[in-house]
């Protein structure tokens, strides 16, 4: 993940791959790199969002979103109505600001649009901008290297990249697994599957062709598997509301131990009876979510099956799904049963899922934790035993609601700090990034099927599974080449 | 035996033609010898677009000897001394150079002593060989000749990680015991398309070739290798051997029930032995004659040399420098199967690489490094010193992330002139040639560009071509001319003035074409080899010491590979994995850190020495 983030970048697809004809005073220098664009205000309930982009079409991009009028005087706050160039639909009346590089936060030239902060706006205009020629979304911390290379910050500035880039790409990495993790992620790994298969079959008659045991019939093959795959990316991106809706807001995970009361509290927080409860351990099997609204912030809150072994298959299950699911969590609640500290499931689950994660510097980790221990009103002293190296807590009463008050204000503090950064919370990005991704991908096999020359035809299929890869991972040379070999028997 | 062919008479074929291109671009032999050598000329991947067009040719093994053997000794100011190596001379280490020693010269197996300031080792191989037919095994490089055992110990003690690969080679058979005429015969090109820049054609007229003959395996060639696996060690072996290149018994083993092709490739124009390609296999002597004599054609085949296995030492490649420099010792370079590669194409890239190396830095120059977004030498050398491999690598196009651009037509244009200005490797003869030709391809796609019609008057010019008349806008001749049926010939019968020119001579015409083809996709796959050359052109300090540098917060695990792999610029570093983006970040920070400390001791106004090297880049026309 670490390493394609990084690379793929610059190895793999950028960006779709046609030329623009559109001609204008600022037509982008085709020589000079790809333009990025990003949501770069927080997510969470904001009043105006901004979204920027860097790079030489930046000002290619705003002539085409304020098209007609011209490019608005530089660094002047201007009032444009933007547009959707692909069906000239209004999206926004936003302030927009244009910067000619090199006097810019990134030293290119760059664009900030300071649109209202509906997703529905923000999605519009983020989706608008997937579609310019030459624009792609930017990846993990581009903006502040890109700002980095051309020398626009000093040496203190760049010591917290490292730390930007590592929170971004787990940011990133927990929200791909998010997307994944369902219909449209199980399409994505399908295509990916599929194209991956078909261009080693290519990149094999090209290898091998002269070989024996290539079956003639291989290229007849990849066109037709080609064809089916434009029908079904054709199909998806024909009906926006088809699939799985990406999962909005930050996502908020209650795991614990069996009977800690997990259930207990996300009713609580969600005012309504999601999940049941009952005092017998291993209530919960499945994972419950709800989307609920906490101190302002849009929350996913998902209730897990009590973290145990030594159990019946359905509930195993379940501990494996809660599992999964506190990988891609955003802010992990911790419950444990303030009187039942020292049994040997809560001590084990202090250090198999507490510890980890609360160790970690803050400022590298960006999956946060909060302890809360439940039942406080069976405490005979009103305060837990005391157990060595407890981490800090927050005192609640499921029950009685005692210590309610103060849990709230801590994850007020907590969504702030995680709907903040906004790479964390980008579901509306996120559906930008799908659908430039699968455009391009549809865009590079019609290329293909118009390619006679076999390695121009190869090259528009390796641009396809790039942009399919950038959505699943993976997509390395080696794979090629292991599938060729497992397919093939070549050697001459 | 210098110039001996010792495995296949061939050379080039797919991805390996592109590598023979570009050493010949370099001034590098083998392509040049080929073309005086050849007997079977044949480009393949015709059909598939010039850009993975492959370049081959059975070659006469005397010949190549010969004309190898004519050229080397004839070589100014060169002594050429045989000998087998036994050991290597070190001395203390050079400061401000990584590596713990220096290497000063060799020694040879009498005990004599040959000094020098540079030393390249291409064991072949050599190193710790044995050979292996059907359960015997005995210790030789090739059939009939010594190992090296020595130097194999030599290397290991300095700290090397040395790993163990095989190889195959088929029987030999007696051409005139081989039925040919009920077999496929397979004519060579016409006309032959030669291996070096230099050379319009070849020294042998297309009907004065040889042809080769293609036959197949049957299911009785199954049955006697899967009855006789217990005769022959060499398959059982865990060693890596190659997975595209497999003796007839992994054939048979891992793709059961299938006939196999087997070329029978001449040896030499009066040679009287045929090498079964495709037949690499290691049973018991008298099991080889078996199997071949039930195969069609080879029914009363003469068996001459039994074909062999062989198995052999080579040296981790992640210990060496995009230089072939050991990290090691210092001025001790690596080049061939020593690093683990196969075929003769891939040693010849690592030699001319290593030869330019050893020279530029004895006389204290840059090293000459060529980069992925250069040419296929670039990329396998990338690929060696950045990921290791664990089998014998092979050259292939699918390897290559700007395959487009890194064809075998333009190797001249991306490599001669580097090589003549930096390297010194070059002839005058042959960078005033590729000057000649990059000037007047740029003159030509201008022109092309600039004669412009309206769509129905080329229509009418050029019925052949499917021009659409739909589009309004006027069309360049250069847009005509990436049409399939289109070519230079076409275009100037169709606009005589002012192209005519441009059909003088062959090899223009065909490269503009090639041009022409590719021009859309091209400006594309620029822009992305810019964005990876800015990362090369980051360079990190060649004597950081990894496992104890203080002001830059990385793992240990990422210590640990940055030491044993010493990435020369921050874009190798990226492709190592396991290297973290924010690792880089950490390291970028660092690099320009100590830059400007150094900048300060200095007292030169150099802080943002690397920066303004990217953009000069950026500016650098490609």
């Amino acid at each position: 993940m670490w390493r394609e983030l990084w690379t793929l970048a610059v190895r793999a697809a950028c960006g779709p791959r046609r030329l623009c004809t559109f001609q204008r005073s600022r037509v982008p220098a085709l020589n000079s790199g790809t333009t990025i664009f990003a949501l770069s205000s927080g997510q969470g309930r904001c009043g105006i969002a901004v979204i920027r982009t860097s790079g030489p079409a930046s000002g290619y991009a705003l002539g085409i979103l304020t098209a007609p009028r011209d490019l608005p005087p530089a660094r002047k706050a201007s009032l444009r109505l933007l547009s959707d160039p692909r069906s000239g639909e209004p999206l926004d009346r936003a302030l927009v600001l244009w910067f000619p590089g090199p006097q810019s936060f990134t030293g290119e030239d760059c664009v900030e649009f300071h649109v209202h902060g509906g997703p529905a706006v923000v999605s519009g205009v983020l989706q608008a901008l997937g579609s310019v020629p030459g624009l792609r979304p930017a990846e993990a911390g581009e903006f502040t290297r890109r700002a980095f290379a051309h020398g626009k910050l000093n040496l203190t500035e760049v010591e917290g990249l490292a730390d930007l880039i590592h929170a971004e790409t787990e940011a990133q990495r927990r929200q791909a697994l998010r997307q994944l993790d369902g219909e449209l992620g199980h399409l994505c790994r399908g295509w990916a599957e599929t194209l991956t298969k078909a261009l080693a079959h290519v990149e094999a008659y090209i290898d091998f062709g002269e070989d024996d045991n290539l079956e003639e019939g291989v290229l007849e093959q990849v066109d037709s598997e080609v064809r089916a795959l434009e029908v079904a990316l054709q199909t998806h991106l024909g009906d926006a509301r088809r699939g799985q809706r990406l999962r909005s807001g930050a996502h908020v995970v209650v795991t614990g131990p069996p009977n800690a009361g997990k259930s207990s509290l996300v009713n609580l927080l969600s005012r309504k009876p999601v999940s049941i409860v009952s005092p017998e351990p291993g209530t919960t099997r499945d994972v419950l979510e709800t989307p609920v609204d906490l101190a302002g912030f849009p929350v996913l809150l998902s209730d897990t099956a009590g973290l145990r072994e030594g159990i019946g298959p359905v509930e195993q299950e379940g501990v494996r799904r809660a599992q999964e699911r506190l990988e891609q969590a955003d802010l992990i609640l911790a419950m444990l049963d303030a009187c039942d500290l020292a049994s040997p499931s809560s001590r084990n689950f202090l250090d198999m899922v507490v510890a980890p994660t609360g160790a970690q510097n803050p400022s590298k980790s960006s999956q946060r934790l909060l302890l809360v221990l439940n039942k406080s009103d069976l405490l005979p002293s009103g305060s837990p035993s005391l157990i060595p190296d407890l981490p800090p807590y927050l005192l609640l009463s499921c029950l009685t609601g005692e210590g309610l008050d103060s849990l709230l204000e801590m994850l007020r503090k907590e969504l702030v700090a995680v709907c903040g950064d906004p790479s964390t919370g980008p579901p509306l990005l996120t559906r930008a990034r799908h659908q430039h991704h699968l455009q391009g991908c549809l865009n590079a096999l019609s290329h293909y099927k118009e390619s006679k020359d076999l390695a121009l035809a190869a090259e528009a299929l390796r641009v396809a599974r790039g942009h399919l890869t950038r959505l699943t991972g993976g997509g390395g040379t080696e794979e090629i080449l292991d599938i060729i070999f497992q397919d093939f028997c070549v050697g001459k | 035996s210098l110039g001996q062919m010792s495995c296949n008479p061939s050379f080039g074929g797919i991805g390996k033609g592109h590598l023979m291109r570009e050493v010949d671009a370099l001034d590098g032999l083998c392509s040049r010898i080929c073309d005086q050598s050849g007997i079977h000329y044949k480009v393949l991947n015709r059909r598939k677009g010039p850009a993975v067009w492959g370049l081959r040719a059975q070659i006469d093994r005397k010949l190549y000897k010969q004309n190898m053997q004519k050229e080397i000794l004839n070589t100014p100011l060169l002594t050429v001394q045989e000998g087998a190596v036994e050991d290597l001379i070190l001395t203390e280490p050079e400061p401000a150079h990584p590596g713990k020693c220096r290497a000063r010269g060799v020694v040879l197996a009498d005990g004599s002593a040959i000094y020098a300031e540079s030393v390249i080792l291409t064991t072949g191989t050599f190193l710790r060989g044995m050979v292996v037919i059907g359960l015997e095994m005995h210790p030789a490089g090739r059939l009939g000749d010594q190992p090296s055992i020595g130097l194999a110990q030599t290397l290991e003690k300095l700290g090397f990680a040395v790993g163990r690969l095989k190889t195959g080679t088929p029987p030999r058979i007696a051409k005139d015991s081989i039925n040919f005429s009920i077999l496929n015969k397979q004519t060579p090109d016409n006309p032959s398309l030669p291996f070096s820049f230099l050379n319009e054609t070849v020294w042998i007229k297309p009907e004065d070739q040889l042809p080769c003959y293609l036959t197949h395996t049957n299911p009785r060639v199954d049955e006697i290798v899967l009855e006789n696996l217990h005769l022959n060690s060499h398959v059982k072996e865990t060693t890596r051997g190659p997975r595209y290149c497999p003796s007839i018994e992994s054939k048979v083993l891992r793709f059961p029930n299938r006939i196999h092709q087997v070329w029978l490739e001449p040896e030499g124009m009066d040679s009287d032995l045929i090498y079964p390609q495709g037949l690499s296999v290691t049973l018991p002597a008298e099991l080889q004659e078996k199997m071949i004599t039930c195969i069609r054609g080879l029914e009363k085949a003469k068996m001459i040399q039994p074909g062999y296995g062989v198995q052999y030492d080579y040296l981790d490649p992640r210990h060496i420098s995009p230089s072939l420099e050991t990290h090691l010792v210092q001025r001790l370079f690596l080049a061939g199967q020593i690093n683990g590669t196969t075929g003769y194409e891939e040693a010849a890239a690592q030699g001319v690489i290593a030869g330019i190396n050893a020279s530029l830095r004895v006389s204290r120059k840059p090293p000459f490094v060529l980069s992925r977004t250069e040419g296929y030498i670039g990329v396998l050398i990338d690929d060696l010193t950045t990921l290791g491999t664990s089998e014998p690598y092979r050259m292939f196009t699918s390897r290559v992330e700007f395959r487009l651009s890194l064809r075998p037509d333009n190797a001249d244009s991306r490599l001669t002139f580097r090589g003549y200005k930096e390297a010194g490797c070059v002839s005058q003869q042959r960078y005033e040639r590729a000057s000649w030709m990059k000037s007047s391809l740029e003159e030509g796609i201008s022109v092309l560009k600039s004669i412009e019609f309206s769509s129905s008057k080329w229509k009418k010019l050029i019925p052949q071509a499917p021009i659409s008349t739909s589009r309004s806008l006027p069309v360049s001749a250069l847009d005509v001319l990436k049409y399939e049926e289109v070519d230079m010939e076409l275009l100037a019968q169709a606009v005589p003035d002012p192209l005519r020119k441009y059909t003088q001579c062959r090899e223009l015409a065909d490269r503009l074409k090639i041009e022409a083809t590719y021009e859309s996709v091209l400006v594309f796959q620029l822009q992305q080899i810019e964005e990876v050359q800015r990362d090369e052109a980051l360079q990190l300090p060649h004597d950081l010491d990894y496992l104890s540098v203080k002001d830059v917060s990385l793992s240990h695990e990422v210590r640990e590979k940055l030491h044993l792999i010493r990435p020369r610029t921050i874009g190798a570093a990226s492709r190592i994995p396991g290297v973290t983006p924010a690792a880089i970040v950490n390291l970028l920070r660092f690099v320009k850190t100590t830059q400007q400390s150094r900048a300060a001791v200095d007292e030169l106004p150099k802080t943002d020495q690397y920066l303004r090297d990217t953009d000069r880049l950026q500016e650098r026309e490609l």
